[in-house]
């Protein structure tokens, strides 16, 4: 890919910060599926969103029917900023969007699952996007890797606070079409069903190509460049052991403090660069607003 | 003498880049070659600088909060006060507060900072919300030993500015009198400490913020404004100096300390009235000149004089009053100088506008370390490039300050395709002059300023010392002879 396909750093901050600032609602018809006093509304806003964003597509991406839907189907690489800020869209307009808006979105990506189906070309399976299955896999990687990541480097959730934000999330893996009862529920749930899932997961060609590129998204301006890859090693270093193994990366070193410290200035960088986007310092006010008044009662 | 400084500190070439640590193992097509080491050099904010290039595209839609939000928006930002000391390190730790400290060092330097980063960091600054009334109170009775209801007579819980790491409140004392408390964000000292020590960061957010500076020299004054920032006994120390110096000035004013209401995180002065710059910008030009000739005396006779320069001409730290008198606000930021330092600056001045002598000037740059020796240009080049910084001053006559000046100073100062700049630098004591020229230009340029500076400069100039040129001149010999006698200079104590 070239930076004319790429077309540099803007794309990335400013169409993320756009299409954030469109799914916060200014007169909101309702809470829509988590509300303000939700720790889905704490956790999807975190400082660590984007590492957990990166680690998530790290993770999805080990399930081999998963990889070869978004290799067959998505033109992703010939506009990765397009396609990874209307994932931070959607997940937005899903956390802080009313039902309705929240509904619409779900609807449109349900209608482009329909089109995703095929064969495996290394497992020689058929997949179809729409799969329970995979969804189940695709809300565990994204749940899995918000807590991680906040774990990590942002405000680490409570015991308590991880277990409602799965119980809440397992809303949004409903609003795709995960059948009720399906979607791991509490921390115990999601530990079981990652252990339960690992044979079937692999490193395919599609994926090892894929996931390299995005870590290494070319066309990116040398400046934005450094600091993408510094997302995408704070990613890594928040993978679970066994993907990073399936990564052919050796064991992870415990991520120290001072090295949390600097992942946390960084993000805190890449934050004040979104802040100076317009509307999204008020659609933060929004939330904050909403969440203040949530806790007052 | 105007300008102070030769141009074009050389850019920092020299730095370090981070280095990133071996891969674990080069699997080609995989993430493998990646490692957590340390974080290689982040250019931020020249992500900055990307981003904003095509934020203009949307800065003509004014977001809005809620619909329908109008006047209750100042309710709406006082929803959001910070009422906890971790609100605080959520809001201005993670690099932000350091960055809006950057945003405010650069923004003295006009080219220095393209105007959408400037955008960026001023929006920085607007997201920071004032603290909770209880979260201010707290902070008072912490360190004045009582609620601000029983400290002062009177205290308004409404702050009515921000300041940089605090905000600050209107009071009236015990006895009276009419103070302006400045309150310090509870914690913000730790959360920034520890954004100092990311010393690779810090290194690649100035490189892009003030390009073309040495870096490290940056840090060292970035660090250094900070750590005293952060302690207002500092402020009060140099406030209470320049009010004693300028005790009875005609036209400079300089609000008293109150010494037992100031501790290192609350500071309190005299409240003064006046306009802010931005309506002085709608009065007739007289006032303008006025105010103008005002600051213009206030800085050069603090530097020749007091040895004392303060450092922070920005806009917001003036208040302005009929007649040229203006109050001077914010002593958070001052450098004194040792009269060693200051001799190679007086030396250029004289011999390139009294002495017209040019290899008199070369050596003096040499001395003082400002250029090296023996570079291989010839003397008229040096003086042709430096003479654009002391243009005000080195002819006789009236003249106007204009924007166009300001910014033709600035562009110079920063131009380092020039010859010289191979060969120019500027030692570390002298950096934070470089205000002088990018500093008080753009703020006398945007008033559009005329004066005869040239007739005033020789009043001050201590090698001349010339009979007053106007009549606020002849105010300030009335006053320099009222004033009981001293040693002049502030530096040293």
């Amino acid at each position: 890919m070239t930076a004319e396909v790429y077309p540099a750093a803007d794309g990335l901050v400013q169409r993320a910060a756009a299409a954030f600032t469109a799914s916060v609602p200014e007169s909101p018809a309702d809470d829509g599926y988590f509300g303000p006093g939700s720790a889905t509304w704490r956790l999807n806003g975190d400082l660590s969103a984007p590492v957990a964003g990166l680690r998530s597509l790290l993770v999805q991406a080990l399930h081999p029917l998963a990889m070869a839907g978004v290799d067959q189907h998505s033109d992703w690489r010939a506009d990765p900023a397009g396609r990874l800020a209307s994932t931070a869209a959607y997940l937005a307009t899903i956390t802080y969007g009313d039902r309705g808006a929240a509904l619409r979105a779900a609807n449109r990506v349900r209608k482009i699952h329909e089109r995703v189906r095929g064969t495996d070309q290394v497992t020689g399976q058929p997949y179809a996007a729409g799969d329970p299955d995979l969804l189940v896999w695709v809300h565990a990687g994204l749940v899995d890797s918000v807590l991680a990541a906040a774990e990590l480097y942002g405000t680490p959730p409570t015991a308590a606070e991880k277990d409602a934000y799965l119980a809440e999330m397992t809303a949004a893996a409903e609003l795709v079409g995960v059948p009720a009862g399906r979607a791991p529920a509490t921390a115990a749930e999601l530990d079981d069903y990652l252990a339960a899932v690992r044979p079937v997961l692999t490193l395919t060609p599609a994926a090892a190509e894929s996931t390299a590129y995005l870590l290494n998204l070319p066309g990116l301006e040398d400046e934005m460049g450094g600091m993408w890859r510094d997302i995408g090693d704070a990613a890594v270093a928040a993978l679970p052991e066994w993907a990073a193994c399936m990564y052919g990366l050796l064991p992870q070193q415990p991520v120290t403090e001072q090295r949390r410290e600097e992942v946390r200035q960084l993000l805190g960088v890449l934050d004040a660069l979104y802040l100076g986007e317009p509307g999204v310092l008020e659609a933060r006010q929004r939330i904050e607003l909403r969440m203040r008044q949530a806790r007052r009662g | 003498m105007d300008g102070v400084l030769p141009s074009a500190m050389p850019a920092d070439k020299t730095a370090p880049v981070a280095d990133r640590a071996a891969p674990v193992k080069a699997t080609p097509g995989t993430t493998g070659t990646r490692t957590p080491g340390r974080l290689r050099l982040s250019r931020g904010l020249a992500a900055v600088r990307l981003a904003a290039r095509g934020g203009a595209r949307y800065a003509t839609n004014a977001p809005r909060l809620f619909v329908a939000a109008g006047e209750q928006r100042q309710q709406l930002r006082n929803d959001l006060a910070l009422r906890t000391a971790e609100d605080v390190a959520a809001t201005l730790g993670t690099m932000k507060g350091v960055l809006m400290k950057i945003g405010q060092m650069a923004s003295y330097v006009d080219d220095g900072l393209a105007p959408p980063v400037r955008r960026t960091l001023s929006r920085l600054q607007d997201s920071v919300p004032p603290m909770s009334a209880e979260l201010a109170a707290g902070v008072v009775e912490d360190e004045l030993g009582g609620p601000p209801d029983e400290v002062f007579a009177t205290w308004d819980a409404e702050p009515i500015a921000a300041a940089s790491i605090g905000q600050v409140h209107r009071a009236i004392t015990r006895d009276g009198r009419a103070v302006a408390v400045k309150v310090q964000y509870p914690g913000i000292a730790k959360t920034i400490a520890a954004d100092l020590g990311n010393v690779a960061l810090l290194r690649s957010l100035l490189r892009v913020a003030a390009p073309n500076q040495d870096v490290n020299a940056l840090i060292e004054e970035l660090r250094d404004r900070i750590t005293e920032e952060l302690d207002y006994h500092r402020e009060a120390a140099n406030q209470r100096m320049f009010a004693d110096y300028y005790d009875g000035h005609p036209t400079i004013h300089v609000p008293r300390v109150i010494d037992e209401l100031c501790t290192a995180r609350v500071f309190t002065s005299e409240l003064a009235t006046g306009a802010r710059f931005a309506e002085l910008l709608s009065w007739p030009q007289g006032e303008k000149d006025l105010a103008a000739e005002t600051i213009y005396r206030f800085t050069f006779r603090s530097l020749y004089e007091a040895h004392a320069f303060n450092g922070d001409p920005h806009p917001g730290n003036y208040l302005f009053n009929r007649g040229g008198l203006v109050t001077f606000l914010d002593f958070g930021l001052v450098k004194y100088f040792t009269a060693e330092e200051l001799k190679p600056l007086v030396h250029m001045v004289r011999y390139l506008c009294v002495d017209e002598d040019p290899e008199a000037f070369r050596r003096a740059m040499e001395d003082a370390d400002f250029l090296a020796r023996g570079a291989p240009l010839p003397t008229e080049q040096i003086i042709e490039h430096m003479a654009l910084f002391y243009d005000t001053v080195r002819t006789p006559g009236t003249r106007t300050m204009t924007a166009g000046y300001a910014s033709a100073v600035a562009r110079r100062y920063f131009d380092f395709r020039n010859p010289l700049a191979a060969y120019a630098r500027i030692p570390r004591s002298y950096v934070i002059l470089q205000r002088i020229n990018l500093g008080m230009f753009a703020l006398l340029g945007d008033l559009g300023a005329t004066g005869n500076w040239r007739a005033v400069a020789e009043e001050i100039w201590p090698f001349v010392k010339a009979p007053p040129s106007t009549p606020m001149g002849e105010a300030e010999v009335a006053w320099l002879a009222r004033r009981p006698a001293r040693t002049e200079s502030l530096s040293g104590r």
